[in-house]
């Protein structure tokens, strides 16, 4: 089964405490240990850091979070004008840090939005 | 002459010259230079360095200030839409900058600039956290911190991993809520935190070289703003942040082989990215 949180926020650096703290809270259900949620921490303010670093003008950062089973997928999205550049490079400190906080990582731009998304599986100690 | 601070801070009035040097903003009003100090002349500053390391002239030392200002600016723009006047976080900036200049150890194979940047950034942190802008964390949220990290440590010898929220929970007898709780805190306690003197629960393993790891962490095209950063880590703290990043490394593998606890990785991680994201948002806000 399925469950999906969706939580918008303004789009400033003031706000990321709350996407953490969602987070936190749906690792804890989902059984994550200590280690696992504090990665998760980590990889959710660096995505969230990184959008609005791109920000422009956009007001609001959105941040979706979908439980499954052991698993927690965020996406994290926010309305750019320019979406031709792709939200992340991969060659980046930050793509790295990513990467190696989660399962997955992802990363899109589309008729101006750009989205950063991850996987996380829990339970595993 | 490397090493960090082993406690005790130096406070504003221990530093005669801050008031001195100051020159405030418009000193370097010529406007279309870039104020990140690569406009030091690296030859000169280098040379004043090793006269000063000699003589410890406070002339030199007056002059090795005026020529990094430029670099203090640059840094303190970045906390300038936090209220305060930029004059004044210059005038805190330039605090850092003399401590620096005074512990730089010329064998140290860094560019002054970068050396210096994370004891500038920490001077200008500390004065928002001691004029109480930065998170306060109130004193229960610090005592439930402090015993969630005696109940985790303990949960992780007996199980052998590390622990859920759930077990926590059951552990310390508190209601789930209060753990997370617990979890959110020590975040901002880790940022709280940030200016501790470096040297405080474990001293940095200065000695240790870690050229290989360097590579794969200069190998990144990170933003300009974080080379420096990275580079003016203590190495513990740089050793860390490759080992969980790059190695592929568990915080309780990595506290393992440090020797300390997975809470303290995790506290030294959180506070790393703190100053390394610090620039990111801000350079975006100041422009």
């Amino acid at each position: 089964m399925t469950s999906t949180v969706h939580l918008e926020i303004p789009a400033s650096g003031a706000y990321l405490a709350v996407a953490r703290a969602a987070a936190t809270g749906l690792a804890a259900q989902l059984q994550f240990t200590y280690e696992e949620i504090d990665d998760l921490r980590i990889a959710v303010d660096e995505a969230c850091t990184q959008l609005l670093a791109r920000r422009g003008s956009a007001t609001t950062l959105n941040v979706a979070y979908r439980l499954e089973d052991a698993e927690l997928r965020v996406d994290v999205s926010i309305e750019a004008p320019d979406s031709s550049r792709p939200p992340l490079a991969r060659d980046t400190f930050a793509w790295q840090i990513l990467s190696a906080m989660t399962d997955e990582v992802r990363e899109q731009s589309e008729a101006g939005r750009l989205w950063l998304s991850f996987r996380k599986v829990g339970g595993r100690g | 002459m490397a090493e960090l601070p082993q406690g005790g801070r130096t406070r504003v009035s221990e530093v005669p010259n801050a008031g001195r040097v100051h020159q405030g903003p418009e000193a370097s009003g010529n406007g279309t230079t870039p104020l990140d100090g690569r406009t030091v002349d690296r030859g000169h500053a280098k040379d004043l360095f090793r006269r000063f390391v000699e003589t410890r002239n406070p002339a030199l030392r007056e002059e090795l200030v005026g020529l990094h200002l430029p670099l203090v600016e640059y840094l303190a723009r970045r906390f300038r839409n936090r209220g305060e006047p930029l004059e004044d976080l210059v005038q805190v900036g330039t605090i850092g900058l003399l401590k620096a200049i005074d512990r730089f150890d010329l064998d140290r194979e860094v560019e002054f600039s970068t050396y210096a940047t994370p004891t500038i950034v920490g001077e200008l942190k500390r004065h928002f956290r001691d004029k109480g802008w930065a998170v306060r964390v109130p004193r229960r949220l610090q005592e439930l911190n402090l015993s969630l990290n005696k109940v985790v440590a303990e949960l992780s010898q007996e199980i052998g991993r590390s622990p859920t929220v759930a077990e926590i929970a059951t552990k310390a007898r508190l209601p789930e809520e209060e753990v997370l709780e617990g979890l959110d805190t020590s975040n901002a306690y880790a940022v709280v935190s940030l200016d501790a003197p470096a040297g405080g629960e474990d001293a940095p393993a200065v000695s240790e070289h870690i050229g290989v790891e360097d590579e794969s962490l200069e190998a990144l095209e990170y933003r300009a703003a974080l080379g420096p950063l990275i580079a003016g880590l203590p190495e513990r703290e740089r050793r860390i942040l490759y080992l969980r990043f790059f190695g592929g490394m568990t915080q309780s593998q990595i506290a393992a082989r440090l020797g300390i606890s997975q809470m303290h990785v995790s506290r030294l991680l959180n506070r790393t990215l703190a100053v390394l994201r610090e620039g990111l948002l801000q350079d975006e806000e100041t422009g």
